[in-house]
């Protein structure tokens, strides 16, 4: 096979394993509910379920990105613009959160407000900053990626000149002037990632503010009801209009942020960052919290898993055990332990890497390739293999159930494999998205010199390729096994349903026995503490291949 | 030119692979039902249970069956008797599960309609009149009951805080305003319960304005607390009950809806104290009957003997105290000791509402329903 037809069957398989199962899911839900888009949107607002979760998705959404942007971009100025010692370590701390599973977020934050950390749980006014603060931890890496490698690489001479200048000649206006047009693209570009990761928010939202949904949540809590013929039909109506409603907002997001990207990549004077950077010690007042912000919530966590409460008409008191852990750890009838979880995450994350890193870097190398000769149609399918981002994981998982089981329920539900199917769907674009720009980085000389010299194609591939994309291959590698580890909202519709479950799908069902088990939480927080840990393994392990400066997101 | 056609052919015909498929499917599964005599199963030594929260599964208790019979238990446990229903309905004529544990009597003929039940043919006997009322027959086996109620908070509905409510009236009074936490009957089967109760209710009260919608519109206009299931209405809003105690209580309902004789089991908990009591309102009360059903297409063999089981004496006799409900058994009721008796409410007359006309009207009034609570 050549190359070209190697990249023709990379897309055919792509399309049969991504776009099919949504495609019978969705062909199902019209089926059930009609053809009627106009309908669909409208039943949100006739359902009590769903009724102003749009609106609650907006403004959570909204909040949250405002939210992140005023807490991250002062820790970004810091970081950029000054000298820190071991900063490293500082930048490692302060993005590790991006990397934290949702459903260990919501853990963590639990605790937090809960009655042993800073006891406002009980106060419902409280739920809603709380999932804004949540999702400003989670995102504040964004803000600190994106923004960081600008300042910390700016020529000073460019401020030097701008205070000879009558514009610059104020704080303001500099920041007028300079900071702002200079940062804007980044800001920007962060906060729409921001946006459309609190937009699809499930985990968080599904346990610190109860009552309120986002179209996602609302989405899982429906989703086992439907694409039933005859039964609840309402559901199929509001399934189909949130998911176009979240299909749009997020393709338009996805625009902008690739807009806003190719906008980045401007030509500024650039100089060593040891020039750049200055001592300030004032600026710990903004470091030091920041460091606290990011670890506690997974400190309370830890500890937590610890705390036993014990509780009576007459009084409430905690003890010292591990307990908690025990019991996530051994298998009843009811309850498998964190061991065949933590078995399933790890077969699931391989297999989705063994499928999505060989599939998404072949599909990558063909759009290289295409963008030399027919660069429309490069484009065309570059955002063909985009499209899975669009869709939420509620939405996949759904794809997944509905339509992969409904071709043969007894085949699915024996093969171990199906979840991954879900995994594979979703890091699928995210290899492409890693592996294309570094592919587009490697000079064709190379290769070209190689030929001339009568080099092999498979010899070629082997001592020039590969070892140049070693890095993106490792990033690339290790985010597929963090975002498989960590996966929620497909993984909940899928193995609800089944035998196998995954430790973010375990934690989320210890915690949902009900609480007159006392141990429940202290083993929900066992569970969350060890994929706490495998998320920060993976952290520390891509920390070491990024490259320095790239600034991107990964 | 050539790539994009290749391109666009290969997403042309998988689309319609995809098609075709699914058609396939939809034909397979609007097709044939099986009658009783054409049941065909294979006894593979295992036992699969789809069901929620129910207490009564204990370890104990589903290791002894396995160690009696020899088969192995697979438990399924989905949120909540609604989405065993829904689990049932989207793997029909493909079922994973042999038993299904929990549908009660207001889903149960849902399932029956549908074709998704089995007649088992487990040997019981020696069930109370009243367990069977509902429902008699051999597609599913009552093995619990209970009357469900509103409970509340008897040191904040003192008279002075909160007026005790002689009416369901009532709670739409601003003193109640966001205080009743009600599980939603789209998928809760105690909310499903209470509002086929209300319907009763409001037919046979002295007001000929009002129905059973107005009500619940008034509710919702009121912020009642709707959850989607019992245990987050009772564990985390409701202050009359062990909620409390836990973590992630709230606390901000002093009335919930529950079983009559949940401030017994309070109270059994407790050593003989609770400030949970029962509201005895005529016809606000709902008879629930919880079911074991065969399911269709599943290990017949293995699912009425798990039923035969789960009736034993020694099994459901433990009911009161192992899953907090009536036994089904004729001649038992709940325990003396700890109060559990004593404050469990009877209640003076339950809603009445024939199973026929639950089955008739269910998807009916769950339209009404939504549309009541959304017109607030």
């Amino acid at each position: 096979m050549n190359s070209k037809n190697i990249g023709l069957f990379a897309v055919f398989i792509y399309t049969l394993l991504v776009l099919v199962p949504l495609w019978l899911a969705l062909d199902r839900l019209i089926w059930i509910a009609g053809y009627d888009v106009i309908d669909w949107i409208q039943s949100l607002e006739r359902n009590f379920v769903s009724e102003g979760a749009f609106e609650f998705t907006l403004l959570q959404a909204t909040i949250s990105t405002v939210a992140t942007l005023t807490i991250g971009i002062p820790i970004a100025w810091q970081l950029g613009r000054y000298k820190w010692p071991h900063d490293y370590l500082i930048r490692s701390i302060l993005t590790m959160p991006f990397v934290m599973p949702s459903i260990v977020a919501a853990m963590g934050f639990l605790h937090l407000i809960g009655e042993n950390g800073l006891d406002i749980r009980s106060d419902q006014s409280t739920w809603f900053a709380t999932l804004i603060v949540a999702h400003a931890w989670f995102n504040l890496s964004l803000v600190i990626r994106f923004c960081e490698p600008v300042l910390s690489t700016l020529d000073p001479q460019m401020e030097e000149q701008m205070l000879l200048l009558p514009a610059g000649k104020t704080k303001f206006g500099r920041f007028r002037n300079l900071w702002f047009p200079l940062m804007m693209p980044s800001i920007a570009a962060a906060a729409c990632m921001t946006f459309v990761f609190s937009f699809t928010s499930f985990a968080l939202v599904r346990w610190i503010t109860l009552g309120e949904n986002t179209l996602e949540s609302m989405m899982a809590s429906i989703g086992s009801s439907a694409g039933i013929n005859g039964y609840m039909i309402s559901r199929n109506d509001i399934i189909l209009g949130s998911s176009l409603i979240q299909f749009t907002i997020l393709l338009l997001s996805l625009w902008l942020m690739s807009t806003l990207q190719h906008k980045r990549q401007s030509r500024l004077p650039k100089a060593s960052e040891s020039i750049v950077k200055k001592e300030n010690s004032a600026g710990w007042f903004i470091v030091l919290p920041a460091i606290i912000f990011a670890i506690s919530p997974l400190i309370t966590l830890v500890v937590s898993s610890f705390r036993i409460r014990e509780s009576s008409a007459s009084g409430t008191s905690y003890s010292w055990s591990t307990a908690g852990w025990e019991y996530a750890f051994t298998s009843t009838n009811s309850l498998p332990s964190a061991w065949d979880a933590l078995f399933n995450s790890l077969g699931y994350a391989l297999v989705a890497l063994l499928i999505a890193l060989p599939l998404g870097w072949v599909l990558a190398q063909y759009i290289c390739d295409l963008e030399k000769v027919r660069p429309r149609l490069a484009r065309m399918l570059d955002v063909f293999t985009m499209l899975p981002f669009a869709v939420s994981s509620v939405m996949i998982g759904l794809g997944v159930m509905l339509g992969m089981i409904r071709i043969n329920a007894e085949f699915f539900y024996s093969l171990w494999l199906t979840p991954a199917l879900a995994h594979v769907m979703i890091t699928t674009p995210f290899v492409v998205r890693i592996i294309l720009p570094a592919l587009r980085s490697i000079d064709p000389m190379y290769d070209e010199c190689a030929r001339t010299l009568g080099i092999s194609k498979f010899r070629r591939f082997f001592t020039i390729k590969v070892p140049m994309l070693r890095g993106s291959i490792l990033i690339a590698t290790i985010f597929t096994l963090a975002m498989s580890m960590g996966e929620f909202g497909a993984s909940w519709v899928v193995t609800r349903n089944s035998d196998w479950t995954t430790l973010p799908i375990m934690i989320d069902s210890l915690r949902s026995i009900p609480y007159n088990n006392s141990l429940t939480a202290p083993a929900a927080n066992a569970v969350a503490s060890v994929l706490m840990l495998i998320a920060l393994l993976l952290f520390i392990s891509t920390e070491k291949f990024r490259p320095r400066r790239d600034g991107g997101m990964f | 030119m050539k790539n994009r056609i290749v391109l666009l052919s290969i997403f042309v015909s998988t689309m319609m692979v995809a098609g075709c498929i699914s058609e396939a499917i939809e034909d397979s599964v609007n097709g044939d039902t099986t009658n009783p005599e054409e049941y065909v199963w294979e006894d593979d030594g295992e036992l699969v249970i789809v069901t929620y929260d129910v207490y009564g599964l204990t370890d104990a208790m589903l290791s002894e069956f396995e160690n009696q019979t020899g088969y192995e238990i697979n438990l399924m446990k989905l949120d909540d008797a609604g989405s065993v229903l829904s689990h049932l309905m989207q793997h029909k004529g493909v079922q994973i599960a042999d038993l299904a544990i929990g549908l009660d009597n207001t889903y149960l003929q849902t399932a029956i309609d549908n074709q998704l039940l089995w007649k088992h043919f487990a040997n019981i006997s020696n069930i109370k009149s009243e367990a069977l009322a509902p429902y008699n027959g051999p597609l599913a086996a009552p093995f619990d009951h209970g009357y469900m109620c509103l409970n509340y908070d008897t040191e904040m509905v003192d008279g002075e805080n909160l007026t005790i409510p002689t009416s369901l009236w009532d709670l739409t009074n601003g003193e109640w305003n966001g205080k009743v936490a009600i599980p939603s009957p789209e998928t809760s089967s105690p909310g499903r319960a209470f509002m086929t109760a209300t319907v009763d209710y409001f037919a046979n009260d002295e007001d000929n304005q009002t129905d059973w919608k107005d009500w619940w519109t008034a509710m919702s206009a009121n912020d009642a607390i709707i959850t989607t299931g019992w245990s987050e209405a009772y564990e985390t809003h409701y202050t009359g009950g062990y909620g409390e105690y836990t973590e992630g209580y709230v606390g901000d309902a002093h009335m919930v809806v529950s079983y009559c004789h949940s401030p017994g089991v309070e109270s059994w908990y407790n050593g003989n104290w609770t400030k949970s009591a029962a509201l005895d309102l005529p016809r606000a009360a709902f008879h629930q009957v919880e079911y074991a059903s065969a399911v269709e297409g599943g290990n017949l063999d293995a699912a009425s003997a798990f039923i035969e089981y789960l009736l034993t004496e020694e099994v459901n006799t433990k009911m009161p105290t192992e899953n907090f409900m009536y036994s089904v058994l004729n001649d038992t009721d709940l325990p003396e000791d700890g109060g559990y008796r004593y404050h469990s409410t009877v209640p003076t007359m339950a809603a009445s509402v024939s199973a026929n006309d639950i089955a008739l009207n269910m998807e009916s009034w769950l339209e009404d329903w939504n549309d009541a609570m959304v017109a607030a």
